[in-house]
């Protein structure tokens, strides 16, 4: 990770920090957390829709930091979980495994992934 | 024809209550009914989206019936089926075009669809009138002479379709004197060959749950054959068979086996509940034996199959089945429990082979897996593979035509194991091949692209896809990717001569009888090439990549062939190429000058 991009996440766990912590947090602290959300989205959000790499798929790229629908913890938690009103993103909450948990698990690996970029 | 060419005056129609249809988009219009539209309720103006015909079109060459599908082999005049005939050889009689003249091509007539994405279409020719699909379900009938437009529909599509692989179509079938199209929502929609009325429309399934189709239905006596595509969103899949008359269902045959059936012991727990195996290509016909053949798609999750552990019977698969009842009589299966979207629909030719100085009735496919295959057509017993595309390194076949995989090539999560091919092919079944029984040569327009394939955790939910993972683009992202269209002996599985192409080659091809070869490329060129050598004779840049099935017909006393120009980034960005695809949507015809 650059200096910069170490300072993007610092300042992002700080605005983070003024409001009520982030389930994410404990999960990007955690190597296995990290990796499960990895694989979440290798197996279950990539493929034919959020690609790894800049492309020009429908669904977006989510690794440039460009926030569609807002870039808080809560604001991408809330996209993945209720889904995104006219487009074929729907709500996921309740679809995963480990439910919520993994939801959370997958906004610490692309918020950390997009910090990385 | 009844259309109108502006918003303006398709307004004033509107308020006018002419014979415009005009239905609000997702409804079908009632052929011939004049709107009922008041204008209170024409505000905001309707999409006019169905434009028929009342003139006299045609040659007056009556309904297209069983003896037209019989005789399209000989029939220089017509072009019936997605496969040219019901062997699927796409081998056009017509013998005046040859290696000495192909160079002098000359473009006659030329039409804008107004449509991107890939124009992936075979056109449909029949009493002198062509029948043009394009990307998004928009059908054309235009002169076949002189590409007069003499009646347009435009399918009003859903705004939330599920699709893996782009708005595709590729061709709509003849049967009487009605033309059908499947639909990227999942229906088949009859028209009236002449008018465009539409007779008849049924759902073939729930387009929210994963389902479209995209093919050119195969009319069979007096059925149309349609199968479904989905295999990327865990759908059971399926292919149908519709009285053409009246568009009822006459038999369905999934594609998967149900609780309690044979086949569910070949997937692990109840996996098959969501196991894929679509039916997204046209099948062939064998009017001697009186069988149909229908090839199937990957199993579902395409990438990860650690839940479906088995051979997940009937994916990747050929199956023969009784075209009266649906019933499968046998099977083969290509690629077990496939974990690269092997799809093992790719075209299928019912050709004679030669096995120790006899003739032996075969089916032979260069399949998605880098094989060409050759299968005994009535058993379905395996004679023989040989590899077609250069690279290959996820498996070997054994003498029993099952694949010994090399356990590298499985997806893991961080994978660094080149798999060849790609998950799109070899050959892939969006495109066709060509065979010239004379020279006993199978064309194969084949990608070369190599990936790595990563898998994750796996969640089903209805409707959207179901993957398990990824490929990475190490090949196209290095820039070592290409393609070929390769002459195959038929008789050996051995490859005769590569024409080569700096990019993937994606297009369908056309054999014909004076000794050439159509297809087209990535960069935009229609190509002929000498059907017994692989010689350059001829290209034409069309603009738009090239992704269509090219076909040959005689209309007015002179040749033409016809070719799409149309590609899209998303789905050739798997195989490779440039990254500035050429788009477009424009069909090509080309004769001889006089």
């Amino acid at each position: 990770m650059t200096i910069r991009n170490t300072l993007l996440v610092a300042v992002a766990i700080l605005v983070a920090g003024c409001g009520p912590a982030s389930p994410a947090d404990t999960f990007r602290a955690d190597p296995e957390a990290m990796k499960r959300g990895k694989s979440l989205f290798v197996g279950t959000c990539a493929g034919y829709c959020h690609n790894t790499v800049a492309d020009n798929r429908d669904a977006p790229y989510l690794f440039d930091r460009q926030w569609l629908h807002g870039g808080t913890d809560r604001e991408i938690f809330d996209s993945i979980a209720n889904g995104i009103p006219g487009t074929t993103m729907i709500p996921f909450k309740g679809k995963l495994p480990q439910g919520d948990d993994d939801i959370w698990r997958l906004v610490a690996y692309i918020t950390t992934a997009a910090a990385n970029q | 024809m009844r259309y109108s060419v502006t918003a303006v005056t398709a307004a004033l129609l509107t308020l006018v209550g002419c014979e415009q249809a005009t239905v609000p988009q997702g409804e079908a219009p009632a052929a011939g009914t004049p709107s009922e539209t008041t204008a209170v309720e024409a505000a905001p103006a309707p999409v006019i989206h169905h434009w028929t015909n009342d003139k006299e079109i045609g040659r007056g060459d009556g309904p297209a019936n069983t003896e037209h599908l019989l005789s399209a082999p000989s029939d220089p005049e017509q072009w019936l089926l997605y496969g040219g005939d019901y062997a699927n050889h796409r081998h056009s009689p017509i013998d005046d075009i040859t290696p000495d003249n192909a160079s002098s091509l000359k473009v006659a007539w030329a039409f804008p669809t107004g449509t991107s994405q890939q124009f992936e279409v075979s056109p449909t020719v029949y009493d002198g009138i062509m029948y043009v699909t394009t990307s998004y379900n928009r059908i054309f009938a235009l002169d076949a002479v002189t590409g007069e437009i003499y009646w347009r529909y435009d399918h009003q599509q859903p705004d939330d379709l599920r699709l893996c692989c782009g708005t595709v179509n590729r061709g709509a079938a003849i049967a009487g004197d009605l033309v059908l199209m499947a639909t990227l929502d999942a229906k088949l929609i009859a028209f009236n060959r002449l008018t465009g009325e539409i007779a008849w429309e049924k759902t073939l399934a729930d387009y929210a749950k994963g389902f479209s189709a995209t093919s050119m239905p195969l009319i069979v006596k007096d059925m149309a054959i349609i199968g479904i595509a989905g295999g990327e969103f865990g759908v059971r899949g399926f292919f149908d068979a519709y009285d053409v008359a009246t568009g009822e269902l006459r038999w369905r045959h999934y594609t998967v086996p149900a609780e309690g059936e044979p086949g569910t012991e070949t997937w692990a727990g109840d996996s098959y509940k969501t196991g894929g195996a679509p039916a997204w290509t046209s099948g062939a016909y064998d009017p001697e034996t009186d069988i149909l053949y229908w090839t199937t798609g990957n199993p579902s999750p395409d990438w990860n199959g650690d839940l479906r552990a088995g051979d997940n019977l009937y994916s990747n698969s050929l199956l023969a089945v009784d075209p009266d009842t649906g019933e499968r009589l046998w099977h083969f299966q290509f690629t077990p429990h496939d974990v690269w979207d092997y799809d093992g629909n790719t075209q299928i030719f019912l050709t004679d082979v030669q096995r120790d100085g006899e003739a032996v009735k075969a089916i032979v496919q260069a399949n998605r897996n880098g094989y060409f295959y050759t299968l005994d057509r009535a058993t379905g017993a395996f004679m023989g593979a040989t590899q077609y595309v250069e690279q290959v390194t996820w498996a070997t076949i054994d003498e029993n035509g099952r694949p010994v995989v090399d356990p590298r090539a499985n997806p893991v999560e961080e994978p660094d194991f080149r798999v060849c091919p790609g998950n799109l092919g070899g050959m892939n079944g969006a495109f066709s091949g060509a065979l010239n029984p004379d020279l006993g040569l199978a064309y194969i327009p084949t990608i070369e692209s190599c990936q790595y394939f990563q898998k994750g955790i796996v969640a089903f939910v209805e409707g959207q896809p179901f993957m398990g993972g990824l490929p990475i683009i190490v090949d196209v992202m290095s820039g070592a990717d290409y393609g070929h269209l390769s002459a195959i002996d038929i008789h050996t599985g051995e490859v005769r001569w590569r024409f080569r192409d700096p990019e993937p080659m994606m297009a369908g091809a056309l054999s014909m009888a004076g000794g050439v070869v159509f297809t087209g490329n990535r960069d935009g060129f229609a190509l002929a090439l000498d059907a017994a050598t692989g010689e350059l004779l001829w290209k034409f840049r069309m603009g738009g990549g090239v992704r269509s099935q090219p076909v040959a017909y005689r209309a007015g006393g002179k040749t033409y062939v016809a070719i799409g120009s149309g590609n899209d980034l998303t789905i050739a960005g798997f195989a490779g190429g440039s990254v500035a695809v050429p788009e477009g949507g424009h069909l090509f015809v080309f004769s001889l000058p006089d």
